[in-house]
């Protein structure tokens, strides 16, 4: 376990470090070391009207992660979601005559499988910054922890 | 009398006035002719009606930007951000949008089909390759001893799920982003048989017996940090109920029992005494045991008491009579 511990990659908050480095000589100040955080899978969904941008967006986020060196994959719904409202053509009656109104929704999905929490958190950045006009992005992380102490 | 004589004094004057003015206009001759011509009705008291139009100075229109673009540029540098199409800026012969039948799609100058779809000109491969190698000093490597599924499993039990959302909406506060969902397997747990059992009744449907896992969501505090206390709160409490043995738990009695276990009961007693050794000692017995723990939990049918019959044949030594 504890061979385990110390191969987890770890953050020393940088302020802490510095404090330590300047009152090295007076006083020991141990600086806090914050272990990074385990995300196994990182998913993302991708939804909006326009397949073709869709599609490109899931092309440019399969790149970026591959360039990060992680396992990436990505699907999407063949079929888009059709959302239809029907609604009467004239403003009072008529109930015979209608108009149907519908949006389309198209899905994509992306995962990113075992990152560290600073490499997942600058991928999202990178993904979220670049991501087009008229997009909707739902990211999921499933971050895995140790059992507490207390539940030994 | 003095009116009449005024009158008389006027009008010679009155005519010498005429004759002044007449004078006048006559001794230039080129104004008069242009008032004969035309004469504007000036209202509202214009000085000089008849001013000259300032021309408008045309810019010239170079030719577009894309035809002296050498082969070997950096695109990255010529198109560095998220923009709408430019025909002039793009060298690519695009065409787009729908004509008649034979005729081909529009071309990319003045073609509001090509500025209306979002475009991904500033992300090119080369483009994502050097913002990656860019970002990378950022990222931390996953530790190479965890490389398989188990070995997370086992040394780090517990998953936290939890959404972020990233949309055109007038807030970048999501209240679906304060969902934490809390999943880990029960036998990580490491209870007894008498505390796993207190700890499912607990934790009622939330348990799945299919691959033993307890999912625990909350959403009830309006903040993720808050949402994620909690539900480890939840997971400690749960555990520490489920130890604790109250003074009335202590008097469960046999018919208080759930499921039928053999080592406690009748049967087990008189089959020692029948034999006068301990059970262990006896040949089949434990497939007798077994025999009687299904029937009694599984409820009569052709199986079990087949089974049970054999188990009995075995127990007794009767299988060659048969």
């Amino acid at each position: 376990m504890n061979t385990l511990r110390l191969l987890v990659p770890r953050i020393i908050s940088r302020r802490a470090s510095t404090l330590s480095h300047n009152n090295n000589a007076t006083s020991q100040i141990e600086a806090p070391v914050v272990s990074d955080k385990l995300i196994k899978t990182l998913e993302l969904e991708v939804r909006g009207n326009e397949p073709a941008v869709i599609k490109s967006f899931c092309k440019f986020a399969v790149t970026a992660g591959n360039h990060f060196g992680l396992e990436t994959k990505s699907w999407s719904l063949k079929k888009p979601v059709h959302e239809r409202y029907t609604v009467l053509k004239s403003v009072h009656i008529y109930k015979k005559h209608r108009v149907q109104y519908e949006t389309r929704t198209y899905y994509a999905f992306l995962q990113y499988h075992k990152l560290t929490g600073s490499t997942a958190d600058t991928l999202l950045e990178y993904v979220e910054r670049n991501l087009p006009e008229g997009v909707a992005l739902k990211a999921t992380k499933v971050e895995v922890q140790e059992m507490p102490e207390h539940l030994h | 009398m003095m009116n009449l004589s005024r009158n008389i004094e006027r009008v010679p004057f009155r005519s010498i006035e005429k004759q002044l003015v007449a004078s006048y206009c006559n001794s230039s001759p080129q104004t008069q002719t242009k008032q004969e011509e035309f004469r504007a009705l000036n209202i509202r008291n214009v000085k000089d009606p008849f001013q000259t139009r300032r021309r408008l100075q045309k810019t010239a229109v170079f030719p577009p930007r894309a035809d002296q673009m050498p082969v070997d540029q950096d695109w990255g540098s010529v198109w560095p951000g998220p923009r709408s199409f430019h025909p002039a800026t793009v060298p690519l012969p695009v065409r787009q949008g729908f004509t008649e039948k034979g005729a081909p799609p529009p071309n990319k100058f003045n073609n509001a089909e090509l500025m209306k779809i979002p475009n991904f000109l500033h992300l090119t491969p080369p483009v994502i390759k050097r913002q990656c190698e860019a970002l990378k000093k950022f990222c931390t490597p996953w530790p190479k001893a965890l490389d398989n599924e188990d070995k997370i499993q086992k040394n780090f039990p517990i998953e936290v799920i939890s959404s972020d959302y990233c949309y055109s909406s007038p807030t970048i506060r999501d209240p679906m982003a304060r969902i934490i969902t809390v999943k880990f397997k029960l036998a990580s747990l490491k209870l007894d048989d008498r505390a796993r059992d207190k700890f499912l009744r607990l934790v009622g449907p939330r348990y799945n017996e299919e691959n033993d896992t307890v999912t625990i969501v909350t959403d009830r505090c309006p903040l993720k940090k808050q949402n994620y206390d909690y539900a480890m709160y939840l997971v400690t409490a749960l555990f520490h109920e489920s130890k604790k043995v109250e003074p009335w738990e202590e008097m469960k009695s046999e018919a208080d029992m759930e499921i039928y276990c053999w080592e406690n009961n009748a049967s087990k007693k008189n089959i020692e005494a029948l034999f006068g050794c301990k059970s262990e000692e006896i040949p089949n017995a434990a497939e007798y045991s077994e025999a009687v723990s299904h029937y009694m939990n599984e409820g009569e049918n052709d199986y079990t008491i087949s089974k049970y019959g054999e188990a009995v044949k075995k127990l007794l030594k009767l299988q060659g009579t048969n």
